[in-house]
Formats: C-alpha cells, structure tokens, sequence
C-alpha cells in the first residue's frame, strides 16, 4: 500500500505553470515539495522551483541546444543547497516532503534517477547540523514527483531514506481544494539565556562554531525531553488536542499556547563533593527571546505530535539563526570581535489563502524589502511588505532595565555595560 | 493533621572567576547565590508535585493546573490528585506505628521513631522552570568573551522540608517553600564559604532531622566530602542552639529522617519487630531497642554460615545499630572483617580468619571495641532458668542504652531487642530476633514464623549458661 499525497489544488496551477526547457535553456526543472507527513496523511501545501543560477559564460544557444537532452547543467549541490535555506523558512510541523522534477519527454527514463539522487542529497544535506532526533513515529519516506511537458503527466514515487538501496514505491497524488485552510496553531515564546564555556584548549573566535553547537545540543536535548503543555494544561500524550468534538465535525483553525517545563538543573551524573572548575579561555553567552510556531494539519492530533513540532519549531529557529549568524560572520570576512552582536530577527509572511505562514530572518541593518526579495527568490511567492509580521520578536535589547542582570555582569570585570542597539 | 511538604530538585551554580585571590572568589560566590535566589523568586519557577498532573506557579499569584486547585484552596486538596498507591503506603505506615506508640506512651521520645510516623502525608514536589515564560524580552543577542578565567558549575541539590495544616491554604504553602528554597541557599553559601580552601569548594548538603519535642523538624547544610567526625564544632553549635544532650548524636549524616518513600536499598529488613503484636502482661511495660537496626541472618550475602555463623550475624546486627544511630560511619563487617579484628587483638590466630568458628558474647564484645570503639557491660548467668529473673537489668538497659543485645549460650546465640517486664509479678517476655532464619528478607514470612517474635522464658535452655553482651552508647555527639 503506497502513502497517498493530498495536495492544495494551487500547486497544480503553479507546476503546470512550469515549462521546460525554460528561458534559460536548461531541459528541467527542480524544485521542493513543502508540506506535512504523517502516519495518517500526506498533505503537500507548497511547491517551490528551484531559483535560478546565475551562471556566467553561458549564453550560446549552440551550447543550449546541447543542453535539451542531458542533465549534465543539473546542479545538484545547488538544489540541496536552495532545499537547506528553504527549510529554515518553514515553522515547526512543516518541512520538505520531497522533490519535483519537470522534464522533456525524451529524459523521462532518467527522471527516475534524477529523483533518487535528489530525494537522498537534500534529505542528507538539511539533516545536517539539526539538532533533534527523528523518532519512530516520523515518517521517513519521502515523495519524488515527475511531469513531463508534453502529457503533462505525473509520476508519483516515494523513497525511504532511511535506506539508500531501497527501491522507489509507487504513491497516490491527488489534488484537492482547501488543504490548507484549517491547519491547528501552536505558538510560544522562548526564553534563552544559555552561557557556554569555551575550554582551554578552543579559541575564540576560530572555535565559536563547535563550541555553540556543543552548548547548544546540550540545550536541546533538555527541551526534546521537556514537559509540553497545551493551553495551560498536562494532558496524556495519546489525548487529542482539540477536546470534545463531536464525529464529523467540520474542521476549524484553532490556536494553541505551548508551553514547555524542564527540571531547573540536571543533577549530575556522578556524585562529586566538590564544584567543578575548568580552566576557559573565554565564554559565549545567548540571550534574548524568541517566537515560535509550529503547524498540525489534523483536528485529530495528539498531545505528543503538538509537542514534537513546537519543540523541534523552538530548536530549529535558535539553531538556524546561529547557523546564519556565523555564516554571516564568515562571508563578511571581518570580524570586529565585538563583544555583543544581536542575532537576526523572525518575522512571519502568511501565505495568501492559508492559514500557514512561512518565515525569515532579519538581520540588524536590512529592511523589510530584503526579506520579500529573499521570498520572492527562495519560495517565488510576490509578498507585499505590508504583509510582512515583524511584531513577534523585539528589535532592540532591553536588557539594561533589568537592574540585577546588569549589575552581575558589570562586577564579575569580564562584560562591560551593555547598551541598548538601534 | 500536618502535611509535610519536601521539594526537592537542582539548581544551576555557575559563576566565572578571573582572577583566583579569596576576596574575588567570595564576593563571586555570594552573587552568584543572590542569583540563584532570584530564579527562584522569578514567574518562571515551576513547582511539580510527584505523581500527579499538578504543576505550581508559586510566583505567579499561585496559578496552578488542574485549575480548581486556587490559591484558596486547603492544601490537603493536593491530595485527591496524587496517585492512590503512594498515599496509602504513607498512610498504613502511619497506622502501624501510631497504635506502637500509645502502648509505649512516655518511655520513647520522638527521636527513637527515627522512620517517619508522626506526618500523615508527605506530598513530594520537584523543582522546574518554564522556558516558555521568558524574563528578558529583547531580541536575541550572541555574547563573546575572550578573557581567560575559571568557569565553576555544579547542580545545588535543593531539598526543603515544609510542614503545615491541612487546612491550611495552598498560597500559604508556596510562600513557605520559596521561603524554604531562598533560606536554603543562604545556608549553603555560608556552608561553602565556610569551608571552601582556594578554588576548592564543597557541595552544601541538607539533612533533615526529626528532633524531639519542641524543637521537631530543622534540616542542616553539610558540607559533601567531610566526614562527621570533623563536623562535631558545628554539631556542638546546633546541640546547644536545639538544647539537645551533649552525650548522644542527634545530628550525624546517619541520624537525619528516613523518609517512607524512600526504599532502603541495601535490601535488609529494618526493624521487623514493629509489625508485632507486644503481649500484654498484668501490669507489665515495654522496654525496647531504641532507634533503627538491619536483620541480619544465615544465608544473607552470599555467604552460607548456616550452622555457624549466628553470633556474627547477631554482631552485625549490633554494627547496622550503630551505624544507623550515627555513631560510626563504618559499614557492617564481614565475617572475615569480624575474624580479622579478633585476630589483630591476640584473641585468635591468624589461621582464624576464614574459617567456620563459632564466636561469643566475649568475641562480640571485643570486636564491638576493636572496630567500633564501643564498650559492651558482660551479664553472666549460670543457668538459663536464671534469666527470668534478670527482668529488672534489661529493661533498665533498654532504658538508658537501648542497644540490641547479643545472647549466647547451649549452641546457640539469638539477639534480645526488649522485654515486656512486670515489675510487681516478675512476669517477662523477650523480644528475640533469630539469626538461624536461612529464608528471604520476607517480613510476612519471619513475623509469622516467629523469627522475630516474642517468647516466654521457657525458650532458653534451663540449664545452659548464658553470657549476655550489653553495648554501651558512647558518650558522643
């Protein structure tokens, strides 16, 4: 029995809206398949092709006219690398589904592979640097779909990625209206104030990398196993979130505040009697808050799905915008060793005729028409500024109100007084 | 009837020093304890009581979930919440040793019941904190630091006792336990303090003592890693603020409260004689061991002594008191340890050690000196009819040493843990305990059987001679 894929009917429009060989003469198109999987369905709510190269020296038609029937000018790391920016727009409970390859007949015999080699190099390529774990109930099989431009038909395939040699199973995909118009919301905001030693043997700042990511696994391991409440209340995991509803009720958008315990401190694992004392050549320290959202597609889902996503939501963005910050650090090639950087902001873009939204990161000096360009580049989505969120998360530090916090820092001598950033 | 609430859980110490001389160290470690009371004192503090679904926020006007549970509400509401198995193993435990308690009545004071009977309830709380219930709302911000120095962590292991009327309202109880938490810490910085040299710092302890009347329930902050025996400053200081005795320790590591929740793990039973019925004789009193002791048998720890082996295990019993009432830090010896001290005296030959020889009352006291530093009165009797008339010396020893006593004599030793004496008729009964017992740690089994039961002076051999073993407490604390 292959998984059956329901699929918002705009999508159709948007892949029959794909031709190839398109303007730039490569013979497909690539893209990502955005929804959510689970062991009850499949739903797809967003297709997105795979942005433009901007190659140079690659303008003679003669070397396009080559181009028809190969697949050589596919670029492999490029789309692993769109599907890896991708993911981090989506809010928990959304990700990448799989693939879309849209060719010209006479490829459709290697489409097959194409997908394969796809399917498993975005699949490794995102997982990397993810900081939570998949667990049994996480669907592993991901949706490979082929069109071709002359039937316009579609081929649906999925593949377990969990196991390179496993050969492709056949899948349903049919289109339907309103997929996504009653989709369940869960949101909260995230307190951080995480302080990560740097050991004697790293340095900072050629160290920052490693030494974040290992403080920051040990932070979300506390989180995956943390206590999750929905709407102020401990429920049994197998309990649906949405109580009381009567058989065949008609589906409505509900929101939902999360809220997440975890044990003050972990006691140790092996009982000292004295403090433990490291010797540190410096220290980092992540603070602030941050706006989570996560996304469930069933009027019938359980405690335990609610909080699988919104903590992976929470792990996610804090990891994600850490990732982007040090990346940012790298291509500036500069770097000031300032002591205080703020990291990007989330903002939030509802997509027209949902109730999903997808997301973005605000660095300190970029404005509002940044991050439509970035959408209309990685998701090809026209969004209006004005329908941009940024009110979810704060722009500046506000941290010198709170007397007792400025005052510990100032007199251990390492951190000078913190002032407010425009 | 009181509810005694214990919250217990870590708290995260971290602090950073950049340069090593005392006065830094000291200023760092006191901030970082005001910290620490602070998290404790945010909104963001979650109180969880064990094997419910109730989570406190006692910082947050006492909002609390399952949502009936107001501020308002009488703390013994917490109860209906708290899965039934555990409230009834603390309920029976009550029961049994109240009704031990009206027969007894002046002779023992509350320090002898050292297992918890006298609250009816303990309700277990877990420390927590909500990450989703941010302070600090500005934007997230990555701070570097290149500055060498000492990073110090340790998790604080909190454990507050607070103990209120069950009618009492529940907003009475957060504020006492964040009073606890707070007082707690100020505790354990003067502990550390105290005793930190350079950048070594102990971990502060809590302990929790069941004291006699009026004094009651007081936990102390001990430091991890120094024994008792370099404590007795700090215990002379409690002694006299509690105005307790000078000549016997209410306050070693050994003697703090056991709570009914908390399983032994070593395995052994403790004093199975609680579960017996006294007899009653015309106008006859109880004189018993006072205080906890381990039953120690043939067949326990893998060693089959069975035949041979009864004084020593009478012995350890003896040991398991004296560890257990505090006086010795020293875990209950093996046999070979038990043969070994005989040797190390001159009592016996070095071939001693290893072999199957039955040992008596002189030997146990020799052994109780040689290890323990205890010093054990000898009462002789020359034939076994003579003990019903030793009514008036055990009770009296149970009275003012209420050590087990060892009894050997014929083939056999047994250990006497009380008599139930009648001083107008003469009448007596003993409290035997039988180390012969070959079974498993089965309370129902060895109470039946009489293993450990009450027996009539018919019991001892009429015509055997006795020699009875009477530890003496050292005049300690």
């Amino acid at each position: 029995m292959g998984r059956g894929y329901i699929v918002e009917n705009m999508v159709e429009k948007y892949l029959s809206s794909l031709q190839a060989p398109d303007s730039t003469g490569t013979s497909c198109v690539t893209g990502l398949l955005i929804g959510q999987s689970t062991s009850q369905r499949d739903l797809v709510a967003l297709a997105v092709r795979t942005p433009q190269r901007n190659t140079d020296g690659q303008g003679s038609p003669s070397i396009n006219r080559r181009a028809w029937i190969s697949l050589d000018h596919l670029d492999v790391e490029w789309v692993t690398e769109h599907a890896r920016q991708v993911s981090r727009m989506l809010p928990g409970g959304l990700s990448i589904l799989g693939v879309f390859l849209v060719t010209v007949p006479e490829l459709s015999k290697e489409a097959q592979n194409i997908l394969r080699q796809l399917i498993f190099a975005v699949d490794k390529h995102i997982s990397k640097g993810r900081l939570w774990s998949l667990t049994n109930e996480d669907v592993t099989e991901k949706v490979a779909l082929h069109i071709c431009t002359e039937t316009r038909k579609t081929v649906c395939r999925t593949f377990d990625i969990r196991d390179p040699k496993s050969s492709a199973k056949p899948a349903d995909w049919k289109y339907q209206l309103g997929v996504c118009t009653s989709w369940q919301v869960l949101t909260c905001s995230v307190g951080l104030d995480l302080l990560i030693p740097v050991l004697d043997m790293r340095v900072l700042p050629q160290d920052m990398e490693k030494c974040m990511k290992e403080g920051l696994k040990i932070w979300a391991k506390q989180i995956e196993v943390g206590l999750c409440l929905i709407n102020g209340k401990i429920l049994a995991d197998e309990t649906e979130i949405v109580a009381g509803q009567k058989k065949n009720a008609k589906p409505v958008q509900q929101t939902f505040q999360a809220q997440i315990l975890i044990p003050m401190a972990e006691p140790p694992s092996v009982q000292t009697s004295t403090v433990l004392v490291k010797m540190c050549s410096g220290s980092l320290s992540l603070k602030g808050m941050v706006h989570c959202r996560a996304y469930l597609q069933s009027n019938k889902s359980r405690v335990k799905d609610a909080a699988k996503v919104i903590k992976r939501d929470i792990i996610n963005t804090v990891s994600s915008r850490v990732e982007m910050f040090l990346e940012d650090l790298l291509m500036e090639g500069v770097d000031n060793g300032s002591v205080e950087q703020v990291l990007p902001r989330r903002v939030f873009a509802s997509l027209p005729g949902m109730t999903l939204c997808v997301c973005d990161y605000m660095f300190p000096d970029e404005c509002l028409s940044d991050v439509s360009d970035r959408l209309k580049e990685l998701l090809d989505w026209d969004m209006p500024e004005d329908s941009i969120d940024t009110s979810q998360e704060a722009i500046i530090v506000l941290r010198k109100n709170i007397p007792i916090k400025s005052d510990m820092l100032k007199s251990n001598g390492l951190f000078p007084s913190i002032d407010t950033i425009d | 009837g009181n509810i005694l609430f214990r919250l217990k859980g870590s708290l995260e110490f971290k602090c950073q020093l950049n340069t090593t001389n005392e006065p830094h160290i000291q200023k760092v470690i006191s901030r970082t304890f005001e910290d620490l009371c602070s998290q404790v004192k945010s909104e963001s503090l979650v109180l969880s009581v064990c094997n419910s679904p109730v989570f406190i926020w006692p910082n947050k006007g006492g909002r609390a979930t399952p949502e009936c549970l107001t501020p308002n509400s009488p703390c013994k509401d917490l109860q209906q919440f708290i899965q039934q198995f555990f409230m009834q193993a603390t309920t029976h435990f009550y029961v049994t040793c109240v009704s031990f308690t009206k027969l007894f009545g002046s002779y023992f004071s509350l320090a002898s019941f050292v297992l918890l009977c006298v609250f009816q309830v303990v309700i277990n709380l877990n420390l927590m904190t909500e990450v989703t219930e941010p302070a600090d709302l500005s934007a997230t911000t990555l701070m570097r630091c290149s500055t060498k120095h000492h990073f110090l962590y340790t998790a604080m292991p909190m454990d507050c006792v607070v103990s209120l009327p069950s009618s009492e309202r529940l907003s009475v109880v957060y504020d006492a336990l964040v009073v606890a938490l707070c007082s707690q810490l100020d505790e354990m910085k003067k502990v550390m303090l105290r005793h930190m040299k350079g950048m070594t710092l102990l971990i502060p302890q809590p302990f929790h003592f069941l004291l006699p009347d009026p004094v009651g329930l007081v936990t102390v902050v001990y430091p991890a890693g120094v024994p008792d025996s370099q404590l007795e400053i700090q215990r002379k200081e409690l002694h006299s603020r509690f105005e307790l005795p000078g000549n016997r320790p209410y306050l070693r590591r050994a003697n703090s409260l056991h709570f009914p929740d908390e399983p032994y793990k070593d395995g052994y039973l403790r004093n199975p004689h609680l579960h017996l019925k006294p007899p009653t004789l015309g106008n006859g009193k109880l004189y018993l061991v006072q205080g906890v002791y381990s039953y120690h048998h043939y067949m326990q720890d893998r060693v089959d002594d069975n035949g041979w082996g009864c004084a020593y295990r009478s012995l350890q019993t003896i040991c398991s008191w004296f560890q257990q009432q505090g006086y010795t830090e020293k875990a209950v010896p093996t046999h070979k340890e038990i043969q070994q001290a005989l040797v190390d005296v001159g009592d016996k030959q070095g071939s001693f050690v290893g072999s199957r020889q039955w040992i008596g009352s002189i030997e146990v006291a020799a052994v109780l000196d040689q290890l323990l530093g205890v010093t054990s009165k000898i009462m002789f009797v020359s034939q076994g009819s003579e003990l019903a008339s030793k009514g008036r010396e055990l009770a009296n020893h149970f009275l003012s040493e209420g050590t087990p006593v060892m009894i050997g004599g014929g083939v056999l030793a047994h250990t006497i843990l009380g008599v139930a004496w009648s001083e107008t008729t003469g009448e007596i009964r003993y409290l035997i305990l039988d180390p012969h017992y070959t079974g498993a740690e089965d309370l129902q089994v060895i109470t039946d059987k009489g293993w450990c039961g009450w027996k009539s002076p018919q019991f001892w051999d009429q015509n055997a001679y006795y020699n009875l073993c009477l530890p003496q407490r050292p005049k300690t604390i």
